[in-house]
């Protein structure tokens, strides 16, 4: 088993959640994560760990463009759904998580790009210097923007879960 | 005082502190902290803070993953996709580049020959038969001769050209959603009159919706139209699903100033074909309300956007839908609805 490998089998998991936190499409995560590996295969590059990452970021990016400009013409509002069939016996479960993803989707959101950035490359597994050679931050820079991020991500959560709480009762 | 004494007076900043918490620091820079740490009731309060955020943010990123498990396909398969995947040189980049540019140049320069020769009277028109010809076939199929299925087997020009999924599939075998079957055009008509009522509704023709008012005779009749036609006819208000070939389009015209009634059949993977269906949501919820099939479901109903300005310059209250019908699980047929943009 050769480094790549190796690296594929313990950190493809983390890429395709890192592309999904980015893209939120869970077969494209897939599909691109691959295409990172793949590509990794071609240039064997000297830092594989990072690499990939940065390689995941753009993919991430130009998915993100190629989306807005599908959806530019119209989006639909789905702010008043209108419940057509019973719901299914399962459905309280999947609300709440679907609830509890909505606000942690939501929480994420509020973090400047830079931040979201700085942790999600922290969750997949990067080190302080990776991370600052990827995002152009300072080495000792990494840990305080990584500790802002943090606290932001929690308050935005909840607040977010206050104004739910308030909402259902 | 002693170097042991400073070292122990110093807090710990926080330029080491989270680096400290997230193990990104030497050995000897850790055991100095933690010498410290062992003293400074502040500074051991502050990392368990720190501790608990970072734990807390890890706690809720787990909630954002695809799935519980993910599984990586064999190494030995990126391998193979690997080997398949074309390569080109940096000479053939440049080259393909210049070739789209230059298919771009004569693409534009055809449309405009076109166009002159179209809009110029002076351009001598071909025969009548030679345009009867070559002009789209756009029939008007009233609802009640679309019932029987059996019966009506479209002619291969009224269905809608798909758009070719132009990413290379052959690259990316690892999404089964992304493989285009191949497209059928026989079963188009009968899936969609499945949805479609199955007699002609007096109360739709009698009592028009508000504001839906319609002065031409045809407003109610639904017509399988081209995929070119209907964008023309609906401007940007076609349901669409991205990465599904299209196999046909209904349309119903509305009233005056207002986009029609759409239906877009489009085709998964497994050849089931897939309705999405937008328009008045009075319109919408009584041709769904009046489908017959007990194993077609609908999505759930999402609100569409203002879709007009009405005389005033004001925009019109939302008052449109969007439902995907067909014969999924309605999980499925949501999961659609939430890919489905307007075209």
């Amino acid at each position: 088993m050769d480094d790549l490998e190796r690296l594929y089998t313990t950190h493809y998991a983390a890429v395709v959640r890192f592309l999904y936190r980015k893209i939120w499409d869970a077969d494209r995560a897939e599909d691109l994560a691959q295409e990172v590996f793949i590509r990794a295969m071609a240039h064997r590059p000297e830092k594989p760990r990072a690499w990939i990452f940065a390689v995941a970021a753009n993919l991430a990016r130009d998915e993100a463009r190629a989306a807005i400009r599908r959806k530019k013409h119209l989006t639909l509002l789905k702010d008043d759904p209108v419940p057509l069939s019973t719901p299914d016996p399962s459905a309280d479960e999947t609300v709440e998580r679907d609830e509890r993803w909505a606000q942690v989707n939501g929480a994420l959101a509020a973090l400047t790009e830079r931040d979201r950035d700085v942790l999600l490359l922290w969750d997949g597994g990067l080190s302080y210097p990776e991370i600052a050679a990827q995002t152009g931050l300072a080495v000792g820079a990494v840990g305080t923007t990584l500790a802002r991020a943090r606290k932001r991500l929690i308050e935005a959560y909840d607040r977010t879960e206050y104004t739910a709480d308030a909402a259902r009762s | 005082m002693t170097e042991r004494n400073t070292r122990l007076m110093r807090h710990v900043p926080d330029e080491e502190l989270h680096p400290y918490l997230d193990q990104a620091l030497s050995r000897s820079q850790c055991v100095e902290i933690e010498t410290h740490m062992a003293e400074c009731a502040r500074c051991s309060d502050r990392r368990d803070a720190n501790a608990a955020l970072r734990d807390r943010t890890t706690a809720l990123l787990a909630h954002l993953t695809p799935r519980s498990l993910i599984i990586p396909p064999p190494y030995a398969s990126l391998e193979a996709r690997r080997i398949g995947m074309p390569s080109f040189s940096r000479w053939q980049r440049s080259a393909r580049r210049a070739a789209i540019w230059a298919a771009g140049v004569a693409a534009a320069i055809g449309t405009g020959w076109t166009g002159r020769s179209i809009l110029d009277p002076r351009v001598a028109q071909p025969p009548a038969e030679t345009l009867a010809a070559t002009a789209p076939i756009v029939t008007a199929i009233p609802l009640a001769t679309m019932a029987p299925a059996a019966e009506f087997t479209p002619a291969p020009e009224e269905i809608a050209v798909p758009r070719p999924n132009t990413r290379d599939v052959g690259l990316r075998p690892a999404s089964t959603r992304r493989v285009q079957a191949e497209i059928m055009p026989a079963p188009v008509v009968r899936f969609i009159s499945s949805v479609l009522p199955t007699r002609v509704d007096r109360n739709l023709d009698e009592t028009p919706v508000a504001g839906t008012v319609s002065r031409s005779p045809y407003a109610h009749i639904w017509r399988s139209v081209q995929w070119e036609e209907a964008l023309q006819i609906a401007g940007s208000g076609l349901p669409f699903i991205e990465g599904m070939p299209v196999v046909g389009v209904l349309l119903q015209p509305g009233g005056p100033g207002e986009r029609p009634m759409v239906i877009v059949a489009q085709q998964d993977a497994s050849g089931e074909v897939i309705q999405s269906i937008e328009g008045p949501v009075a319109k919408v919820t009584d041709l769904l309300q009046r489908q017959s099939m007990p194993d077609v479901r609908s999505s759930t109903l999402s609100r569409t956007p203002p879709d007009y300005i009405d005389d005033r310059g004001t925009v019109r209250r939302n008052n449109r839908m969007m439902a995907v019908t067909g014969r999924l699980t309605t999980d499925s047929l949501n999961a659609l609805a939430k890919l489905a943009t307007i075209r």
